[in-house]
């Protein structure tokens, strides 16, 4: 007995040793990529099916011998939308991980400790799916990255031209978001941008997230006599703003953006005075993509349908890029280097392609697309093709 | 008159939900915050039963109901009885607890995404006139009714059959009523039931009227401030302090600034709390109590 008790503690302490030892050699065999994203909380909405997406495309790849003949290996982490899991998350993943990126699609309230943590590491922090912080915009940070579809000023500007161009009485715009600080940005330049245009601003109504009711907000903005209306927020906002509207006895036109459950949305409510502009192709498009996101989000059986996962797979479709130019052994400097001059051919799926340079990690050029339910043809209904909007510092 | 039934709506959610945290507080001193997780729960349980009972809503409905209702009952039985004869404070933690392993639960059951039980019954939520220039919303206007019966149903129940009277006895003096022969713990059990019923009727038809997603707990919380101004003990002081809080954020949103509406329910909270902390109609011993 006296010789078997340390028999066993040395036997287990070499079992554990052997196993602390082979995990960075595990590392080192794949490509590996960490995620900090809200896949859990009130905000996992939004942001779980972007990551789901972009594990179950990554598993496509893997399942085709993956890049450069090397798998690449996801640790994901759950952050609950919380800064300070945000930063235990970021170490852990830069740490013990090792891994080559960080990605954040998460609130912005998430992204201070993952930046210090990218900048103390110098892994390179790519947003995907999450808000694009200003550091991604010309002149970029040189660690921060993001290829999310909307941007609260590009896509205020991309909305008022529409409704310009379509607009065939002068125009009383209303705007609706909700209280967070990206989406009162994003309208405020809205408006700022209606004014340019010479469109009269009627009234401006913020709506506190949750909110029980939206009916009382809808009666003020309604009671302004808007013909228009923009809003730009997470979708429960925008949508139950305009049904609460509509309700109302509201009858003018409503422009919103198109979030990942925009096409089922249109196709609920069959509203052919409600348009959503937005980035990223709907399904209604059609294009090759789609029937590759169809077949991998069945294969993976995602919770999610397959027209909310566009984002992810975008994510996914960067990250293979990223990573093919990434040559072997690859260190997180290797990365930030083919970030920096990534062309990713996006197959419709954008207007065009996504390119990153070094002083750009947004894209140069955005692309806007505008859609609404046609009643006549019983159908969401492409209103208006791809629109570029140059990125200028 | 858009603006009245705006206030009636909203006063109306408000009393809708805090009827359980009343309920609850009133009969075993015990204040839980896992009220708005609760009444989330009920409204995905309308969700699952619309699947179960596709064709047949009146069923999913009534199904959800009596669901909601054994909810709060095992609640008690496998996690407050335990805390009999614990600190109140360590009853409230527990209910913390439960709150955020429910909210973890119906993400891993039902995803993040938004969904719609109204549309999976096979309803859509149309709207009605009321006069000239006031509408409201077919599942706002159930709404609005169900909280009228939910109140009269409790008011008839508490005063005239023998489980509302025990219910009232168990919150008067609880060691009396069980030195008289009331168990206690079916009392107990009973107010669970009975507040997550109601609470669960407020998140089936607040998911009715505009969706049902995670963040729904919170309005839960929102309903918190009508309830203290209420008083915590009374029924009535629920409704009165419902109506002043839905009053004063419909009021300020439409006259001043809608972004008061986040804060104003806490600001009448915060007046009440120094000039009146036992609220309109509660009973001042009962907060010297706790």
């Amino acid at each position: 007995m006296t010789r078997t008790l340390p028999a066993s503690l040395a036997l287990g302490l070499a079992l554990a040793l052997a196993a602390v030892a082979s995990a960075p050699v595990r590392a080192q065999d794949a490509y590996v990529v960490g995620v900090s994203a809200a896949m859990t909380g009130p905000q996992a909405g939004t942001y779980a099916p972007v990551i789901d997406a972009l594990k179950a495309y990554l598993d496509h790849i893997n399942g085709k011998g993956g890049i450069n003949g090397k798998p690449v290996r996801l640790v994901i982490q759950d952050n609950q939308a919380e800064p300070s899991r945000a930063a235990a998350d970021a170490k852990k993943l830069v740490s013990q991980d090792r891994v080559l990126i960080l990605i954040n699609t998460s609130l912005s309230s998430t992204y201070a400790p993952m930046v210090a943590e990218s900048k103390r590491a110098g892994v390179p922090l790519y947003y995907a799916g999450a808000v694009c912080p200003n550091e991604t915009f010309p002149t970029a940070d040189p660690l921060q990255f993001c290829s999310t579809a909307f941007s609260a000023n590009l896509d205020s500007q991309a909305a008022m031209q529409f409704i310009r161009s379509q607009a065939k009485e002068p125009v009383r715009v209303g705007f609706a978001a909700m209280a967070i600080p990206v989406a009162r940005a994003g309208i405020e330049h809205a408006e700022s941008v209606a004014k340019s245009l010479g469109m009269t601003v009627v009234d401006r109504q913020l709506t506190p997230p949750p909110t029980p009711d939206y009916t009382p907000f809808a009666t003020k903005l309604k009671e302004a006599n808007p013909n228009w209306v923009f809003s730009w927020s997470p979708w429960v906002s925008q949508i139950r703003t305009f049904e609460a509207l509509r309700r109302l006895g509201w009858t003018g036109n409503y422009v919103t953006w198109a979030h990942n459950n925009a096409e089922d949305e249109l196709a609920r409510i069959r509203d052919p005075g409600l348009y959503v502009i937005g980035t990223n192709a709907l399904f209604q498009d059609d294009v090759p993509m789609h029937a590759e996101i169809r077949a991998v989000t069945h294969r993976a059986d995602l919770k999610y349908p397959a027209t909310y996962v566009t984002e992810g797979f975008i994510t996914g479709l960067v990250i293979e890029q990223v990573l093919k130019a990434t040559p072997w052994p690859p260190t997180p400097q290797k990365a930030l280097a083919a970030m920096n001059a990534v062309k990713v051919d996006l197959k419709g799926l954008r207007g065009g392609p996504l390119e990153w340079t070094p002083d750009n990690h947004f894209r140069t050029r955005q692309y806007y697309r505008v859609w609404r339910w046609d009643p006549a043809r019983n159908a969401v209904v492409r209103v208006q093709d791809w629109t570029p909007l140059d990125v200028k510092r | 008159m858009q603006l009245a039934v705006n206030i009636v709506v909203l006063a109306s959610i408000y009393a809708l939900i805090s009827c359980g945290y009343v309920l609850i507080y009133r009969v075993s001193r015990v204040l839980s915050l896992a009220h708005g997780e609760l009444m989330m729960l009920g409204a995905y349980g309308l969700l699952a039963t619309a699947g179960l009972f596709a064709g047949h809503p009146l069923v999913a409905i009534a199904v959800a109901a009596v669901l909601a209702l054994v909810v709060g009952v095992l609640v008690y039985v496998f996690l407050m009885r335990r805390m009999t004869g614990e600190a109140v404070l360590a009853a409230v933690l527990a209910t913390i607890a439960l709150g955020i392993l429910l909210r973890g639960a119906m993400v891993l059951v039902w995803t993040a995404q938004e969904q719609r039980p109204l549309a999976a019954l096979g309803w859509t939520n149309g709207s009605v006139a009321l006069g000239p220039d006031a509408r409201i919303s077919m599942a706002a206007l159930t709404l609005v009714l169900v909280t009228a019966a939910a109140y009269l149903g409790l008011w008839l129940f508490l005063r005239h059959t023998v489980w509302g009277i025990r219910m009232r006895a168990a919150g008067q003096h609880p060691l009396l009523a069980a030195q008289r022969g009331i168990a206690l713990h079916r009392v107990y059990a009973l107010a669970w039931g009975l507040a997550t019923f109601t609470g669960g009727l407020a998140g089936m038809l607040i998911a009715a009227d505009s969706g049902l997603e995670q963040t729904m707990a919170v309005i839960g919380l929102k309903a918190f401030p009508a309830a203290l101004v209420g008083g915590l003990d009374s029924l009535a002081g629920a409704i009165l302090g419902s109506l002043i809080v839905a009053g004063a954020e419909v009021l300020l949103i439409h006259y001043v600034d809608p972004l008061l509406s986040e804060v104003v329910p806490f600001l009448v909270l915060l007046a009440f709390l120094i000039v009146r902390p036992w609220g309109l109609l509660g009973s001042k011993e009962e907060l010297d109590r706790v």
